[in-house]
């Protein structure tokens, strides 16, 4: 009942496992690191987000905007930069992965920071990520209409 | 009636707005509880709003309860980690504050003391989630309690910000989460407001959660040109300005405007009641109530 909001009762990281994470991070940061401004969160929901890290935001927030996107979609914090919202919302729509979007994203692990995501996945740390959605407007369909 | 139950029941709700001063005399916010006594249903109290430190939402709302007014305490996640967050709640709950508004809050870099450090350990959503699993029981830790903190949990949401389709998004999430009534930010585009809660209503979120819309009574031009150019995410339609401008007596265009909002926005499909938050002009609030005619206000759908 907590579980699909918070993660509890996962053994941090052990320390043989700290290096093998320690590695595969080196391998993660090359690619991830110039591709999508990865910020090492451990914890990877690239692919609900259509591929945007969400943890650019100054809120670091994992679902979904602050009221405060400006004009054009410009953010808050730092005028000058999008919202990285707006930008997973248009490419969501792009790529048809809204139906990711209505998902409630858990409270962020901690302990998790600056590990190997990958890893994570592998050690069912964190959650498997989506790679195809099928479907996409039938799902979202499906969603907001089941009571309206 | 607390306001849970006369949510419950369909009544028509009347909520105001106080920001707590920047100052340890409680007398402050006692003296302006005489603007809201006899005219709201229950005043949110705002928790170090615009990132400026006030006396704490929780104690506020204390002296509210003390005063024989219902308070909404406001809990935003910009100062506090889960483990106070969670402290914080029992300790409200204690104190027999039940009425909460989740808030992400506004980011530190507005407020007096932009070098501070932002937590945002939770978003809003995530703090709307995890007050309905205390009131199930449960705190994060996956510990049991005894006794359920039985929270009315609420959360806010603008509907004038871009792009529009998330906001309702974001609405979908909270009122899943478990957001039984929801505020929105002030309304002085009625045409997207409009337009936002026919897309809600369509989705069904006005049955699962109470939507309430937000007024705010403004004494200037400036102001409003102030809030336009400053306050990120309002989108106000410059017929206001302008009608604010040219007025002999602003204030008492503001009153008509407040007014003409309220009756704009009652009769939309899915509104459950207005919040006014007259920002540091407490005092207009009975005007406001009066004219509009709001407290006789019964609406059946």
């Amino acid at each position: 009942m907590i579980e699909d909001l918070v993660t509890i009762n996962k053994p941090v990281l052990g320390a043989r496992e700290r290096i093998l994470s320690r590695f595969l991070l080196l391998l993660e940061d090359i690619i991830k690191v110039p591709l999508f401004r990865c910020q090492r969160c451990g914890e990877c929901i690239l692919s609900s987000t259509a591929f945007i890290c969400s943890q650019n935001c100054p809120k670091r927030l994992r679902n979904g905007p602050c009221g405060g996107t400006r004009k054009n979609g410009y953010c808050e914090v730092y005028p000058e930069r999008k919202c990285v919202w707006y930008k997973i919302y248009y490419r969501s729509k792009l790529l048809n992965r809204m139906s990711i979007l209505y998902n409630l994203k858990k409270i962020h692990n901690w302990n998790l920071e600056k590990t190997s995501a990958w890893l994570n996945v592998f050690r069912k740390r964190i959650e498997p990520p989506v790679w195809f959605v099928h479907n996409d407007k039938n799902k979202v369909k499906e969603l907001i209409s089941h009571e309206a | 009636m607390r306001l849970k139950e006369k949510i419950e029941a369909g009544r028509f709700i009347v909520c105001g707005e106080i920001t707590p001063p920047q100052s340890c005399n409680g007398n402050i916010l006692r003296e302006k509880l005489k603007y809201f006594r006899d005219y709201t249903d229950a005043v949110n109290i705002t928790d170090n709003q615009r990132a400026i430190v006030r006396l704490s939402s929780i104690a506020s709302a204390k002296i509210l309860l003390d005063e024989g007014i219902e308070p909404i305490m406001q809990m935003t996640c910009r100062d506090r980690n889960r483990l106070a967050i969670q402290s914080d709640l029992l300790g409200a709950a204690a104190l027999g504050i039940k009425n909460l508004l989740c808030l992400t809050g506004d980011h530190q870099i507005f407020g007096d003391q932009p070098e501070a450090k932002g937590v945002f350990d939770l978003d809003s959503t995530q703090l709307v989630a995890a007050a309905a699993r205390m009131n199930s029981g449960f705190l994060l830790s996956g510990f049991e309690m005894k006794q359920k903190p039985e929270f009315f949990i609420g959360a806010a949401a603008n509907p004038f910000a871009e792009p529009f389709e998330m906001r309702l998004i974001n609405l979908y999430k909270k009122a899943e989460a478990g957001a039984r009534f929801i505020q929105t930010q002030p309304v002085f585009d009625i045409e997207t407001f409009s337009r936002w809660m026919e897309r809600a209503a369509e989705m069904g979120l006005h049955k699962k959660t109470a939507i309430i819309a937000g007024i705010m009574p403004v004494h200037s031009a400036k102001t409003l040109n102030m809030m336009k150019e400053k306050v990120p995410g309002m989108k106000i339609n410059d017929e206001y300005i302008c009608r604010l401008n040219k007025a002999q007596d602003p204030k008492e265009e503001g009153v008509k405007i407040a007014v003409e909002l309220i009756n704009a926005v009652k009769n939309l499909k899915g509104i459950r009641g207005i919040h006014l938050m007259p920002v540091m002009w407490e005092s207009i609030t009975p005007v406001i109530i009066t004219e509009s005619k709001i407290k006789e206000f019964n609406k059946i759908e």
